[in-house]
C-alpha cells in the first residue's frame, strides 16, 4: 500500500490541472458590448446633441478633453451613424431629444485605487454629470440594464440619454437609454488604432437596430 | 566472435520474454485490488459549445475484488475540451449584444463509484466496467480580457471496456480502455445553452 500514497498525492495535484483556454488564439481585435433600455422610445426622438470633444478618463485629478483630428474623426463617425439612424445633430443642448457623451479610458487608476464599490466613472473628476445636460436630475445616473463594470484601458464608452422623456426633480435620475463599451482599440505602442476604432463604432450601431428614427414619425 | 555475442544476447532476450510471460497470474501488487492511472483522450458528442477532441485529461481508479472477478471501487478523472468561436455578434439577452471572438472550454471532473468485471485473472485481464457518480463541470467562454462561466453539477454514468496487462513481476502493468460517458449537466454561458454532455474516449496508462 505504501506505493499507492505517491500516486494518490499525484492524483490530488493533477485535479487542479484544468487546461486553460488558449487565449493567444483570439484575434486581438475589438470587442463591442451594447445594451439599451427596452422601454426607451427611440422612435419618438428627432435631434441629438454630441459635444465636440471626448472626455479622457485617465489618472489626473483635473478633467482632460480630447479634441485633435483623431478625436474629431471618431466624433464624426458617431455623427454619421446617428444621421444614418434618422437623427439630426443640433448645436443647442436645450433643443436635443437625445444626448450622447463619449469617453476614452487611458487609465483605470481611479477604479483600482479609490473607488471599487460602485460605478467608478460616476466619481471620476470631471466625468459627465447629469446636470451637464441642463436639467435637474438630483438622483444621478440610472442604467435600467446590466453594464460592464470592469473596464480596460484603450476603450471607448458611449452613453446616450433621453432628454425628451426625462422627468426632472431632486430625486429623479437621468436614464442612460443606450450604452456602448468598445474595447481593444489600441495597436502597437499602445496607441489608438483609428481604423479599428471606426469599424468598432460602426459595429456598435449595427448591433443596435432599435436605435432608429423611422420615417412615419 | 560478434556472431556468438549476438546469439547469446538473442537467447538472453528471448529468455527474458519467456520468463516475463511465464510469471504466475495475479501479478498486480495484491491479488484482490487494482489501480489505474491513465492519460485520457476525450471526444465530445453532439456538443456545439466545446466540441474539439483533446488529450487534456487523466483518469484515476482503484477497486477491490469483492468476488474473484467482480470489483467495486472509486474513480476520479478530469478533462478539458475547447472550441474556438470566430468573431460574431451575440444577443446576450433581450437588450444587450456582444461582438467578439471566443474560446470556449468545458472542464469536466466526474467522480464516484466504479464497478468492474474481469474475464480473466491472469496476465491479460480484459474487463467491462461501469462508473456512476457526480460530474462537476465548468463551462466557460473567454473573450478579450473577460470570461463568462457557469459551474454545473450533474449525474454521471460511463460504461467502459478495457484490459489490464501484467507482464512483469514487479506488479506494474499496462492499462488500455475505451469509454462512453453521459452526464445530466445543464449550463448557460452568454447566449449558449448546454444541456447534457456526451463523450467517448480512450485511456492509456499504468495498472497496479
Amino acid at each position: 500500500m505504501k506505493k499507492l500514497f505517491p500516486i494518490l498525492l499525484t492524483t490530488l495535484a493533477l485535479i487542479s490541472c484544468e487546461k486553460e483556454a488558449d487565449i493567444d488564439r483570439l484575434d486581438n481585435e475589438y470587442m463591442v458590448f451594447t445594451n439599451h433600455d427596452t422601454n426607451a422610445q427611440f422612435n419618438d426622438c428627432n435631434t441629438f446633441y454630441l459635444p465636440d470633444s471626448i472626455l479622457i478618463i485617465g489618472d489626473k485629478k483635473d478633467p482632460e478633453y480630447w479634441k485633435d483630428e483623431k478625436a474629431r474623426t471618431l466624433i464624426d463617425t458617431f455623427v454619421s451613424q446617428m444621421n444614418a439612424s434618422g437623427y439630426t445633430r443640433t448645436s443647442e443642448k436645450g433643443n436635443a431629444d437625445l444626448g450622447l457623451q463619449i469617453s476614452y479610458i487611458t487609465s483605470t487608476y481611479y477604479f483600482q485605487e479609490y473607488y471599487n464599490d460602485g460605478p467608478w466613472w460616476g466619481y471620476y473628476p470631471g466625468y459627465w454629470y447629469p446636470g451637464y445636460w441642463g436639467g435637474n436630475w438630483g438622483g444621478g445616473w440610472y442604467y435600467p440594464y446590466s453594464i460592464v463594470y470592469r473596464y480596460s484601458t484603450g476603450a471607448l464608452l458611449a452613453d446616450m440619454v433621453n432628454l425628451k422623456h426625462a422627468p426632472e426633480g431632486q430625486k429623479e435620475k437621468l436614464t442612460v437609454v443606450w450604452n456602448a463599451y468598445i474595447s481593444g482599440l489600441t495597436g502597437s505602442g499602445n496607441s489608438l488604432n483609428l481604423n479599428r476604432t471606426i469599424t468598432a463604432i460602426d459595429q456598435a450601431f449595427t448591433q443596435s437596430p432599435y436605435l432608429k428614427k423611422t420615417s412615419e414619425n | 566472435m560478434k556472431t556468438i555475442k549476438y546469439l547469446i544476447f538473442q537467447m538472453m532476450a528471448v529468455s527474458a520474454i519467456i520468463i516475463t510471460f511465464a510469471i504466475p497470474a495475479k501479478a498486480q501488487i495484491t491479488p484482490f485490488t487494482y489501480f489505474n492511472a491513465d492519460w485520457q483522450f476525450n471526444a465530445p458528442i453532439s456538443n456545439d459549445f466545446a466540441n474539439k477532441a483533446s488529450g487534456w485529461g487523466m483518469n484515476f481508479e482503484g477497486g477491490y475484488y469483492v468476488l474473484p472477478d467482480l470489483a467495486i471501487g472509486a474513480f476520479i478523472n478530469y478533462h478539458t475540451n475547447h472550441q474556438y468561436i470566430p468573431r460574431q455578434t451575440l444577443p446576450v439577452n433581450n437588450s444587450a449584444a456582444l461582438t467578439t471572438d471566443q474560446q470556449h472550454s468545458v472542464f469536466q471532473l466526474p467522480f464516484g463509484l466504479a464497478t468492474r468485471y474481469r474475464f480473466n485473472d491472469g496476465v491479460f485481464q480484459p474487463y467491462i466496467g461501469m462508473k456512476l457518480g457526480a460530474n462537476y463541470t465548468k463551462m466557460s467562454s473567454d473573450f478579450y480580457i473577460y470570461e463568462a462561466t457557469d459551474n454545473t453539477w450533474g449525474l454521471y454514468v460511463s460504461p467502459e471496456i478495457g484490459i489490464n496487462i501484467y507482464p512483469w513481476t514487479n506488479g506494474i502493468g499496462l492499462h488500455l480502455a475505451a469509454f462512453y460517458n453521459y452526464s445530466t449537466n445543464k449550463g448557460n454561458v452568454l447566449n449558449y445553452d448546454i444541456d447534457k454532455l456526451n463523450n467517448w474516449g480512450l485511456r492509456v496508462g499504468v495498472a497496479f
